[in-house]
């Protein structure tokens, strides 16, 4: 699909082929149409083949791995809207869709990749967390297809009824988000990623986080609660967890080490892990790079309240990667705490001065806006997005390039 | 947050299902100071009972407790075969479906949900100078 890009370079506006086009390339379009179209029926899908091939166009795809679900994540709704717009779900479409789209983003749900559904996990015996369950193969295709700007029939997994629903269309995007367990579990998935992040929560936290999300439902208790965390768990251990060392982001969250004895999961410790040595990822740094920094913002100039604020900068190996590790402890409840911190970070990908604190000040209700959670999501955001803008103005370049050729 | 609506919702579970009929939540948004200020428990007992946190629609609901008690008997029987994991998996399934499901709800402001499709007409114009 590289030689769409490389043959329209005359105009660098995008290329709509849906029956072929008069240009001067005309034959060129029309091989890649037939390539299309015969892909697109043998998954049975009678969509119209739809080749966007712009220069600039060709999809990001970015992987995320996470227990809590699909989409919905404030995770998701702090990078969606670090590009700009609120990311909806398809209009008029399937209700229980877990699809999320905005203008520059979509958000698709791994779980519509289950092979297997509730019924048929029940027979089998199989967790949703077994790669049994899951159509890799199907994944692999789809995930390609976007990137290279074909459009699929994805199908849905209705997580309410537990059915697999008919599918539904998906236009490429400028970026996709790939997220659920396992975007980085196959390898030629993990070859079309262009970044990956991994949420890795601690037992505990994740132990009071889904006491605070399941004790008001009818039904549960914490017995129930904590033998749907310790069924899941080997399984969880055996195909999610070794995830981990394949991501170039890691955000650990740890209970906190300033109140001692603290098992309400309210004030966390939150570690971000970043690959080093990656083309498009500068990590964020304190003070100076490379070096090991403890830092105690609240003092003289800065007045916080208890349980205060605690940094922690320091290079570190993880899983034999070279990583920098940025680590906050505590929680944010002053504006100008917030700004304060973001001052003294360096290599934030921010476009002005305080846009980190803007961001998270957009999205003070979601959870986590008051302390590492929220404030390395959205650093994370703005990196991915300095990423995608990487990527775009080199494929530019590459174009010019065979432009002049 | 949570923890405050477990303490309310179990003294108001009787009334659980009615509360998904009580009309205009939003207004009593703003009143809920108003016990606490004021003093006045007369009141406090209907507007405590609109403070707690939306309840799940009722199908999701009865999915998690049919889903739980599965759980339990099919563990009772054997707990380290593949069909308990895969019981407590749905139980989890269920629950996170539950929880989007009461977002959804809490989320859902009529006029926000009306100018999202018709940002132009006059209730939905906005300024920005």
């Amino acid at each position: 699909m590289a030689t769409c890009a490389v043959y329209t370079t005359p105009s660098l506006h995008s290329c709509f082929i849906t029956s072929p086009a008069k240009t001067s390339l005309g034959f060129h379009q029309r091989q890649v149409i037939f390539f299309t179209s015969r892909r697109l029926t043998k998954r049975g899908g009678g969509s119209a083949p739809e080749v966007s091939c712009s220069a600039e166009a060709k999809t990001v795809v970015i992987g995320l791995a996470a227990d809590s679900g699909c989409g919905k994540s404030t995770f998701m709704r702090r990078l969606t809207s670090v590009f700009g717009g609120a990311a909806e779900p398809p209009k008029g479409g399937n209700p229980d869709s877990n699809t999320l789209i905005s203008d520059t983003t979509t958000v698709i749900c791994l779980d519509d990749y289950h092979s297997l559904d509730r019924t048929g996990r029940k027979e089998k015996g199989v967790t949703a967390l077994d790669p049994r369950a899951n159509d890799f193969d199907l994944m692999y295709e789809q995930v390609k297809a976007l990137k290279d700007g074909v459009a699929v029939d994805k199908p849905i997994y209705n997580h309410v009824t537990g059915l697999l629903d008919p599918p539904e269309l998906i236009r490429p995007p400028k970026i996709l988000v790939i997220e659920g367990l396992h975007p980085m579990f196959d390898p030629r998935v993990r070859e079309l990623l262009d970044f990956s992040i991994y949420l890795d929560i601690s037992n505990e936290v994740k132990f009071a986080w889904k006491i605070q999300r399941d004790m008001a439902e009818r039904g549960h208790s914490l017995e129930s609660i904590k033998a749907s965390i310790e069924a899941r768990k080997p399984d969880f251990d055996a195909y999610i967890d070794p995830q981990k060392q394949h991501a170039d982001a890691v955000i650990e969250v740890l209970p906190t080490q300033l109140i001692p004895g603290d098992n309400e999961g309210k004030v966390l410790r939150v570690r971000l892990i970043m690959k080093e040595g990656l083309k498009h990822f500068s990590p964020v740094y304190l003070f100076d790079e490379g070096s090991t920094i403890s830092w105690i913002p609240c003092g003289r100039k800065l007045t916080c309240s208890y349980p205060g604020i605690k940094f922690a900068y320091a290079p570190d190996t993880y899983y034999n990667n070279e990583v920098s590790v940025l680590e906050m402890d505590g929680q944010f409840d002053r504006l100008d705490e917030l700004i304060y911190v973001e001052s003294h970070l360096s290599d934030l990908s921010t476009k002005f001065y305080g846009e980190v604190t803007q961001q998270m000040l957009k999205h003070s209700d979601f959870p986590g806006s008051n302390n590492g959670t929220g404030l390395f999501q959205t650093i994370v955001g703005l990196k991915i997005r300095d990423l995608y803008e990487q990527i775009g103005a080199e494929r530019a370049a590459a174009v010019a390039e065979a432009a002049k050729v | 947050m949570a923890t405050a609506t477990a303490g309310v919702s179990t003294s108001a579970r009787g009334v659980v299902s009615s509360k998904a009929e009580l009309p205009k939540p939003q207004l009593s948004k703003g009143m809920l100071r108003l016990p606490w200020a004021s003093g006045r428990r007369a009141s406090s007992r209907r507007l405590v009972l609109v403070a707690s946190s939306p309840s799940t629609p009722p199908n999701i609901s009865e999915k998690v407790v049919e889903s739980i008690k599965k759980a339990e008997e099919t563990c009772a029987e054997d707990a380290a075969s593949g069909e308990c994991a895969a019981a407590w998996d749905e139980v989890e399934e269920l629950s996170a479906a539950a929880s989007h499901a009461r977002d959804k709800l809490k989320a859902s402001d009529p006029l926000e949900e009306y100018c999202k499709d018709n940002p132009e007409t006059d209730e939905c114009r906005t300024y920005e100078d």
